[in-house]
């Protein structure tokens, strides 16, 4: 009886939170369809042009799109370098000043973007002649560090590093060890916080605003311009492609590393 | 002494990335900013009352957004812990979803919503429940609506971690002590998932201190946060000065309340004992 008292209020409130969380996702996708420049509801038929409008706008959309996998996939293999070997460091060893060192591996999460940013494009506009994309990447690459240690962290953590003793007693060598041991147990970690890394930069407007330049304009930008000009459903197709795109991630996450790993 | 050498080079590549491009940056211009014109532009953003709202209204939001994410998502997150549902994995993937949508997006999703021809205004006028319609775009409410919806998530993953890892003998042993549901979650599960709680709060006031896609997009251009204040200072007032010093005041209240809540969260921690979670 207790039970069904506290799981009723429960119940309730989470049925509200996800209608509430799909809502407006779910009025984009509708949205995408509308054959109306405004969207009515509920919708007065089906039409396709809006999906056609994204390749046929004077907004370059696909260029956008182009330069965020540009971006985000050279920020986050750099990334993989200097963030497993980071989260390494202070799970391999105990030593004093380790919980200061992962304060520090995640700083940049508490620090505001737009403080950053701003920073970037003084400093950058000082020294002078640094493309639009550099100064993104460099900026992209800082911000989305912390999510690449945060996760191979938690995986690290609960990691038996008496294995690594096994490896080396049955012959093998701290780099062997290393790339046949160590890795392919965090590779969890490393894969998550490199699909969160990739997703953050990928969609990153505020860096990506104040340090574009008119030759390098990331895809979150674009749409962002496009509705100072026009608020009509091309707006809606885009948007669509993207929240797909976000849905096929998170199915083939929760399929190879499962979802327990952002209850940490 | 080897560990530490081996400790410090597999460091040393992050190290070099966060100081060359992360803290020396940040250092430089503050250094720079205030020997430019002194503390001339903090001492204005002070005393010129435009610009002390502004602050009082983007601290102020954030509170509004931390409660209603904490009072919705802590149900949630309690329901997510506990449910036995075969449902649970789609239930996390709807969770998550939204999360991994950029705000770009989820902006516009709540714009086609809450604007005057929008969809809410037309359900409401359609089944006859206003005349006129309601204006909820470019207010402070669609700012408040469009955070918690972006930072939700990030409430209700950290309280569910956290209420997971309670014992559920703990609360059968309350209840058989005599204790009602209410006494229960009061007296045991509330203060049991405090660290959850505390941690899911910081991240969530820190993140709307910090927002701008969504007070940009759902706020029009009257209504200012300190994050969109930047940006009109750099962009429109070109006052590079000013943009700066905003910059770094909305950057250190945010260490102050980080510094205050990391003192508060190890009292609480003290008295519950739940250091384990941390």
């Amino acid at each position: 009886m207790h039970e069904n008292r506290t799981g009723w209020v429960s119940r309730i409130v989470t049925a509200l939170v996800f209608l509430f969380l799909l809502a407006p996702l779910l009025v984009v996708i509708l949205a995408s369809f509308s054959p109306t420049p405004i969207v009515t509801f509920p919708p007065k038929g089906f039409s396709l042009e809006w999906y056609r409008n994204i390749f046929t706008s004077s907004t370059n959309f696909l260029d956008g799109f182009v330069k965020s996998i540009e971006v985000a996939a050279i920020a986050t293999v750099v990334d993989i370098f200097i963030g497993v070997t980071a989260a390494l460091s202070v799970s391999r060893y105990s030593f004093k000043g380790r919980e200061l060192l992962i304060a520090f591996f995640t700083s940049p999460m508490y620090v505001p973007s737009i403080a950053f940013a701003f920073v970037l494009l003084q400093v950058t506009s000082r020294i002078g002649g640094v493309s639009g994309m550099f100064k993104i990447l460099i900026g992209h690459m800082i911000i989305i560090m912390p999510y690449i240690v945060r996760n191979t962290l938690s995986v690290l953590a609960s990691f038996n590093w008496t294995l690594e003793d096994a490896a080396a007693s049955l012959g093998a060598n701290p780099v062997q060890t290393f790339f046949k041991v160590t890795i392919p147990l965090a590779k969890p970690g490393i894969i998550a916080g490199a699909m969160l890394a990739f997703l953050y930069s990928f969609d990153e407007a505020v860096l990506s605003s104040l340090l574009s330049s008119p030759k390098f304009i990331t895809l979150p930008v674009r749409i962002m311009n496009y509705m100072e000009l026009s608020f009509d459903p091309t707006l809606a197709a885009i948007s669509t492609i993207l929240i797909l795109m976000s849905l096929s991630l998170i199915v083939l996450m929760e399929r190879f590393l499962g979802l327990d790993m952002f209850l940490k | 002494m080897k560990q530490k050498k081996s400790a410090f080079l597999l460091a040393l590549p992050a190290l070099i990335a966060l100081l060359a491009f992360f803290v020396a940056p940040m250092v430089y211009i503050l250094v720079n900013t205030l020997q430019a014109s002194g503390l001339d532009n903090f001492v204005k953003f002070f005393s010129d009352s435009f610009y002390l709202d502004i602050l009082k209204t983007t601290l102020w939001v954030s509170v509004k957004v931390t409660v209603l994410c904490l009072l919705l998502g802590y149900p949630t997150a309690y329901f997510m812990a506990r449910t036995q549902s075969r449902m649970k994995n789609v239930l996390m993937i709807v969770i998550l979803f939204p999360f991994l949508v950029s705000a770009v997006v989820r902006s516009y999703g709540w714009m086609v919503i809450l604007g005057n021809k929008g969809i809410l205004n037309q359900i409401l006028q359609g089944i006859g429940l206003i005349k006129t319609p309601l204006k909820i775009m470019n207010t402070e409410t669609a700012v408040v609506i469009g955070l918690v919806h972006l930072l939700l998530p990030y409430m209700i993953l950290s309280i569910t971690g956290v209420v997971q890892s309670i014992d559920k003998n703990i609360e059968y042993a309350s209840y058989s002590l005599g204790a009602n549901p209410f006494e229960t979650f009061r007296k045991v599960v509330f203060p049991l998932s405090a660290p959850g709680i505390i941690s899911g709060c910081i991240l969530v006031f820190t993140m709307s201190m910090t927002s701008y896609v969504t007070p940009k997009l759902l706020g029009g251009s009257k209504f200012r946060m300190m994050s969109t204040m930047v940006f009109q200072e750099v962009n429109v007032n070109f006052n590079w000065g000013l943009a700066s010093a905003i910059s770094y005041i909305l950057l250190f209240t945010i260490l102050i309340i980080l510094l205050i809540a990391n003192y508060a969260t190890a009292g609480i921690e003290r008295r519950v004992g739940g250091g384990k979670h941390a």
